[in-house]
């Protein structure tokens, strides 16, 4: 589905094809490390919650995957920028498709702490704290998959729903982990999960920070404004 | 921008920097019937570098050759409008051509050195102003030759042909030749475009040394020669003025559609 918004309009090709086949590359590389990534979250959310260490295993074994197109998706902006020097909207274009595929490779990341977190957790006897991590995932995963379809798009009304929604998981974080460490007292014997699930869900919430960066470099390709660091939606 | 150099042209004139310091208005032009420039307004800023831009035909040297009524040697030309230099028109009764064209002088794309010494090229302009005292001319060899960044090349054989030399020292000859008369103003028109990359840095950064004593006005079809060189650019297109901006917010950011398309090679 993603592959099909790749297609630059008629009225908006460059004179020079090659640039725009470049430009194309760029993106499919980019729209790909992103369908990988939330393929790693999807995953180690099952990990986490089916208790499964292959679906853990796997989350770790794919971020290779991820890491080679980050590789390549730097290698591509870099000669697209040597042979075409694009400026305004293509240059922005360019440096947002590079700055994208460094923050799903991070986003990527924090999947394999998760995984690494879950797998000690899966060793242990079950927590019933780890259900509470679900809306943390849940409202992580959906702040990555709009970041990924603002971007696509080029939809900056949505690309400015996150930065609100960051705040949010932010607090949901906060709390989550407010809550625990008022348990470690009571129950002692859990401490150990308990910090793997303060752990998971600081991860959540840098995936969360992860997705509003994807949002700010949309706005900026599409707009040239620069959000970043304002209270700017 | 505010650093005054000793060798400032007309400092009581002028007030460094000044914003409007060469000013179009309303101006049409027309080669016979066909309007090749409709209603530029436009301010100038002193001792910057501004870069006329757009596709081949957009009137951009049509109005570069304004500037110094290099057009007027074209029959059948009028125009309607006015360009001001330092709030004077240029095109005044009062005004002589050839003190506006000393005032505002002039680079092209192709080096023309005469076929004369290196010595004779740069006093060419002051000779043919009656400056005849060797002291004089010297003086405007050296400075000038220094100005264009040519004298440590040239300083041995100044009295040798000028066809002696490099196309990228031929065309810093001629820059020279331009700033002997400590113009107002200097108009480029591609001067690069014959010259290979290593001449077009050195030209590139003459350019950048002669803002802080001289007006710059240049065409180039070159976007990354604007970008590089320029302070504010101009974007022409079908003999009408499309955006005006700092060369900055005009790469990164256009307002117009059509600059954007064309700087983004969407044109055509």
């Amino acid at each position: 589905m993603l592959l099909a918004k790749l297609m630059i309009p008629e009225s908006s090709r460059h004179i020079f094809t090659d640039f725009d086949s470049a430009l194309e590359d760029l993106r499919k590389n980019v729209l790909m490390m992103a369908s990988l990534t939330v393929r790693n979250i999807e995953n180690a959310r099952r990990g986490l919650f089916e208790r499964d260490e292959d679906w853990c295993n796997t989350v770790i074994a794919d971020d290779e995957e991820v890491d080679t197109l980050e590789i390549q998706v730097d290698r591509d902006g870099i000669e697209t920028m040597l042979r075409f020097h694009p400026v305004a909207s293509d240059l922005r274009q360019v440096m947002a498709a590079m700055k994208m595929s460094v923050n799903l490779e991070r986003v990527a990341d924090q999947t394999v702490g998760i995984a690494r977190r879950a797998r000690k957790l899966n060793a242990h006897v079950l927590l019933p704290e780890t259900a509470e991590t679900e809306p943390l995932f849940r409202h992580a995963e959906s702040m990555v998959l709009d970041a990924i379809k603002a971007y696509a798009d080029q939809n900056t009304e949505l690309a400015r729903t996150l930065k609100p929604r960051d705040r949010e998981l932010d607090a949901m974080n906060r709390d989550f982990a407010n809550k625990l460490t008022e348990l470690m007292p009571k129950r002692p014997e859990h401490i150990q999960g308990y910090l793997e699930l303060i752990f998971i869900a600081r991860f959540l919430e840098r995936i969360g920070d992860q997705a509003t960066s994807i949002a700010e470099d949309t706005v900026f390709a599409v707009e040239a404004e620069d959000i970043r660091h304002t209270q700017a939606g | 921008m505010t650093e005054t150099s000793a060798r400032s042209v007309d400092a009581k004139h002028v007030s460094p920097g000044r914003p409007d310091f060469l000013t179009v208005r309303n101006f049409d032009f027309f080669y016979g019937k066909k309007q090749a420039l409709f209603d530029i307004t436009m301010d100038i800023p002193e001792k910057r570098v501004t870069a006329l831009i757009g596709p081949s035909g957009c009137g951009k040297s049509t109005l570069l050759r304004n500037f110094n009524r290099m057009n007027e040697l074209i029959d059948g030309i009028r125009h309607s409008g006015d360009i001001r230099l330092l709030g004077q028109s240029i095109f005044d009764k009062t005004v002589e051509v050839i003190a506006l064209r000393r005032s505002v002088g002039m680079v092209f794309q192709k080096s023309n050195p005469f076929p004369k010494s290196i010595y004779e090229n740069v006093v060419y302009g002051l000779r043919i102003g009656g400056e005849s005292k060797k002291s004089v001319l010297d003086e405007a060899v050296e400075r000038s030759l220094r100005g264009a960044a040519l004298w440590d090349e040239a300083k041995d054989r100044l009295h040798e042909s000028a066809l002696g030399l490099s196309g990228g020292q031929m065309q810093r000859l001629c820059i020279a030749r331009a700033i002997a008369n400590r113009p107002k103003v200097l108009l480029m028109d591609e001067p690069c475009s014959a010259l290979d990359p290593i001449a077009t840095v050195k030209v590139e950064e003459l350019i950048h040394e002669l803002k802080q004593e001289f007006t710059i006005i240049i065409v180039t079809h070159n976007m990354q020669q604007a970008t590089r060189c320029s302070d504010k650019t101009a974007f022409f297109y079908l003999g009408k003025l499309i955006e005006f901006a700092e060369t900055q917010k005009i790469f990164s950011n256009p307002v117009q559609k059509q600059t954007e398309d064309y700087i983004t090679g969407r044109f055509g």
